[in-house]
């Protein structure tokens, strides 16, 4: 149980980094370039700590403790995510729920952070991020609801293990895949929601709200959103993961490395396509949540039929 | 020590005669804050026991013919109620002093407007501890009317007469169902106390539907639900601020919400599709209420209309709990009444936080227009900081209570539960649109902090008065501290609500844990402190730190007009749902090369609802129009109308006396 914890605790502090220098890694190798090492957000980090920030005249208390409100929300959601497939650091009934909320405290931090610096193109990434994120919200409950239905269980990682065979099954993990992936997409303002490597504002949702911070507090939100595309691939990862649920060494190898195999695709999707046009993307969250319903109604089809 | 609560009354009475009677305003506050302060205690102190699980208080009257007898009847619902409704009118009464002040310094007397207040306190004592239902309506007429003159302080504006007149005659729409609910009950009956009501609710017949959907429509008109919520948000905007806050957070909400309650409980048992219909009714009200709330530009506005989906967020709650009860499963009846009136009561504090704080920003600015604040977090910063608190909590996000309550609600949509699995199926999916409100309501109040208090102000002309007085800080801070104790220590909201549990047949003998509850409640204690070292973080970095303009992305000369506004955050969400939000687009662009004119572009949300039933009256009025144009033409139309007045009429009066 203790040595569970502790790789736990490992994988919370290491993957952050590996993920991000992975995706990097595989989009420099799509377009033919060496890429900066693989723990080069580490680097990064040590660098702006070293640094202090600088404030606009403009903005409150409210821009200088956003970042550190938007770590301790990703952290918070880390200790509930099953970042190797089985129990977490901790664990109670509807604790994605409680999830949910802490990333939309985070959400909430970092928007009314970019308003604080009363520029527009911050103000424009704020509404954007408030507008997709109301969208992929209900897409993560009715997947979250149907795993708690199927599996008859109420903690996420329990949810997430695979309980039941048969073609039903199938149906609803899979759909529960292509939403939580998604919601992974939009959540981590990855492609084809957001261009992270984008050089023009008007194009950005997430990189805009934090064009002002800087020092420790850019470092704090650097890997605050690191440590959140962690905890989403690793949901994903232990949907895709055969031994998820038991607590043993191959279980957690198993979705370490599928959790990077998702670093990856992400990487590679973000190479070989464009980003969507603003107005097409409500569309495509629109596939998750359509996922989330055919997730929900094969459940109950399942369940009915178990009757 | 029990009937404490009697001397509450003629307390009350005293204080709205002295504050009526006394010429100085300060004597007339002081007189009905005092007199509201010894009620409260009086009030406390004999329903603080049944809270703890004592059995109800009881008194009747012998009265003459045609009242007989008055019934007064206390059990542990309206102690619930009146546990916090009274000192929250007190909170208010004290805000009023300081909020008012203003027109006091020009002259205006007060005094009645403070007997008011006191009226609305008896109006509370009348309705939540009625066992007859022509003391109900009375108490119920009374918190109307008084309601209603307190909405048009501000009496010289034709705008807050048009939004009081409108409140007075929806109210009383309500009021026409409700008393037609209870001739209803009264013809079958042959009675107006609530316990023969309640006999004859509990057996099953045709007139129990009819009775409850009737029921259902009045209360929901009190509360403002969707699609009976028109009349609401313009009072939020036109009454003074503490009024708002009343209405919104004890007065309507909590009333209709009792009236509900109240007359569930005389039902012993509830029909299932009773439960599907508030369960329908409350996600409506939720969903619609939120994203009419995401678009408005006016605050209170804003506010208004995120009342319509907090008591949806609370009659979802009650749903579950009516199907939980139907269905035999004790532990979603118990997740859904105690989820709902946590809800209440938590959206009592918190709403009226945030109307106080529109108010101080009004006091302080003379505009609640979002399009034209901008950066008052340095001007008035503990108004922003209390505004934060109240808009964290609305959002529902941890660790505040908002979020203890909506996680209630959540642990018993999301339990899977239902014996069917097409029940469990519908509630996931409701849980779903729940979780689509809570984010959009995240987003409602980004918007309305962020664009208010945060940046700089959108007008550069715009005037900024000092910070609040002390009469208004403090009843907003005790508000806070609520807000946040309700949060951190959810035990003391449900220690309210556990006796109101064992009221339901089905919960009965259950006990009553918070077991789901218990980790997530640590889970919010460990979140505040680590959010609290965060803002000590966040602190000791600033008083260090160098300090430079915006970062503008290359443009120089940027200006605070070219900051996002209320409208521009919300246009891409509207236009996702513009099928909802019907956009008012006024505009005139610049032409040519050169403009010769300025240019202009206003956008307005409009309420559909409103706006349709506007329409639809202006039809009819057209069509009567027409048709009283046309008899006089035709004498034949006139006589055939007449005699089918008649028949009616002769119909309606024979045929009833004959049964």
């Amino acid at each position: 149980m203790m040595r569970a914890r502790l790789a736990n605790v490992a994988a919370l502090v290491v993957m952050p980094f590996l993920l991000v220098g992975v995706i990097n890694r595989v989009k420099s190798l799509w377009s033919g370039r060496k890429g900066p090492p693989i723990f080069q957000l580490a680097y990064d980090v040590r660098r702006l700590l070293r640094k202090s920030p600088v404030y606009s005249t403009t903005t409150t208390l409210v821009f200088r403790i956003a970042p550190y409100v938007l770590l301790v929300t990703s952290i918070g959601s880390a200790t509930v995510a099953p970042l190797l497939g089985s129990t977490p650091l901790a664990a109670f009934p509807f604790d994605f729920v409680w999830f949910a909320y802490l990333w939309g405290l985070g959400r909430v931090a970092i928007m009314l952070a970019a308003l604080d610096t009363g520029s527009a193109f911050e103000g424009m990434g704020a509404a954007r991020e408030a507008t997709f994120s109301t969208l992929i919200e209900p897409a993560l409950f009715l997947v979250a609801g149907a795993l708690c239905l199927l599996s008859g269980t109420h903690t996420l990682h329990e949810a997430l293990a695979p309980h039941l065979q048969g073609g039903a099954a199938v149906v609803v993990r899979t759909a529960a895949i292509v939403a939580l992936m998604i919601v992974l997409q939009v959540e981590t303002a990855r492609m084809p929601i957001d261009d992270p490597s984008t050089h023009l504002e008007l194009t950005m949702v997430h990189e805009v709200m934090v064009l002002d911070h800087s020092g420790s507090d850019l470092a704090a939100i650097q890997v605050g959103s690191a440590i959140k595309f962690l905890v989403g691939s690793s949901i994903v990862a232990t949907l895709l993961n055969p031994w998820a649920g038991s607590s043993t060494v191959h279980a957690g190898i198993m979705n370490l490395a599928l959790t990077i195999a998702i670093a990856i695709v992400i990487g590679t999707v973000e190479s070989v396509i464009a980003r969507l046009k603003l107005r097409t993307v409500p569309q495509y969250i629109g596939v998750a949540l359509v996922s989330g319903i055919v997730a929900l109604l094969a459940t109950g089809w399942r369940v009915g039929g178990a009757q | 020590m029990k009937m404490t609560l009697l001397f509450s009354l003629p307390v009350l009475c005293l204080g709205a005669a002295l504050a009526l009677g006394l010429r100085s305003n300060r004597a007339s506050a002081a007189a009905a804050i005092i007199s509201q302060a010894v009620a409260t205690v009086l009030v406390l102190a004999s329903v603080v026991p049944l809270l703890r699980g004592s059995g109800p208080l009881e008194v009747t009257w012998q009265w003459p013919q045609p009242i007989d007898r008055m019934a007064f009847r206390i059990d542990a619902l309206d102690a619930f109620f009146l546990a916090w409704s009274l000192p929250m009118t007190l909170l208010g009464t004290i805000y009023a002093f300081g909020y008012l002040r203003p027109y006091f310094n020009r002259g205006r007397h007060g005094g009645p407007h403070f007997a008011l207040l006191n009226l609305i306190s008896i109006s509370f004592l009348l309705i939540f501890s009625a066992q007859h239902a022509l003391v109900f309506l009375l108490g119920w007429e009374i918190a109307v009317v008084a309601a209603w003159l307190l909405i048009i302080w501000d009496y010289r504006n034709q705008k807050v007469r048009f939004a009081g007149f409108n409140y007075l005659v929806s109210t009383h729409v309500g009021l026409f169902v409700l008393v037609a609910a209870f001739m209803l009950l009264h013809s079958k009956t042959n009675s107006m106390d609530f316990r023969t009501f309640g006999e004859f609710l509990a057996q099953q017949s045709p007139m129990r539907g009819t009775i409850f959907l009737l029921l259902g429509v009045a209360f929901a008109l009190k509360s403002g639900f969707f699609p009976f919520h028109t009349w609401l948000p313009r009072a939020h905007s036109a009454a003074p601020a503490h009024v708002s806050a009343l209405l919104s957070g004890v007065i309507s909400t909590s009333v209709g919400l009792f009236g509900f309650l109240r007359f569930t409980l005389l039902m012993v048992r509830p029909d299932e599709w009773m439960g599907w219909t508030v369960l329908a009714f409350g996600t409506l009200s939720a969903f619609f209420g939120v994203l009419y709330s995401s678009t408005q530009r006016d605050l209170k506005r804003l506010l208004g209309y995120s009342s319509t989906e907090n008591v949806g967020i609370a009659a979802m709650g009650f749903g579950m709990g009516y199907l939980g009860w139907t269905w035999g499963v004790p532990a979603l009846a118990v997740c859904g009444f105690a989820g709902g009136l946590l809800h209440i009561l938590n959206h009592a504090f918190f709403k009226c936080l945030l109307f106080y704080a529109a108010g101080s920003v009004y006091r302080a600015t003379h505009t609640i227009d979002l399009e034209r604040l901008g950066g008052l977090a340095k001007r008035l910063p503990r108004t922003a900081i209390l505004f934060l608190v109240g808009g964290l909590a609305i959002s529902g996000l941890p660790p505040l209570n908002g979020f203890i309550s909506e996680f209630m609600i959540y642990s018993g949509l999301l339990s899977g539960r239902s014996p069917s699995s097409q029940g469990n199926v519908v509630l996931i999916a409701t849980a779903a649109v729940f979780a689509f409100v809570g984010a959009v309501s995240a987003l409602s109040m980004t918007r309305a902090f962020g664009l208010a208090f945060l940046g700089s102000p959108r007008e550069p002309g715009l005037q900024v008065a000092e910070e609040a007085p002390g009469f208004m800080l403090g009843p907003m801070v005790l508000h806070a501290l609520g807000a946040i104790t309700l949060g951190l220590a959810p035990e003391v909201g449900f220690g309210l609500t556990r006796a109101v549990l064992k009221l339901f047949p089905i919960v009965g003998s259950t006990n009553v844990d918070l077991a789901p509850l218990g980790n997530v409640v640590w889970a919010c204690r460990l979140l505040a402190a680590l959010l609290l070292a965060a803002g000590v973080v966040g602190w000791r970095q600033g008083r260090r730190a160098r300090r430079s303009v915006t970062w503008g992305c290359g443009y120089t000369a940027a200006s605070s007009r070219m900051q996002y506004t209320g409208s521009s955050f919300a246009e891409h969400f509207a236009r996702i749902f513009d099928s909802f939000l019907p956009t008012v687009r006024r505009e005139r662009l610049p032409d040519e090369l050169f403009p010769q004119h300025p240019g202009y572009l206003a956008t307005h949300h409009v309420d559909a609802v409103e706006r349709r039933m506007f329409e639809v009256l202006g039809q009819g009025e057209e069509f009567v129009a027409q048709a009283s144009d046309r008899i006089p033409e035709r004498p034949r139309f006139a006589f055939a109308a007449g005699l089918i007045a008649l028949i009616a009429i002769g119909v309606l009066v024979f045929g009833g006396s004959g049964r």
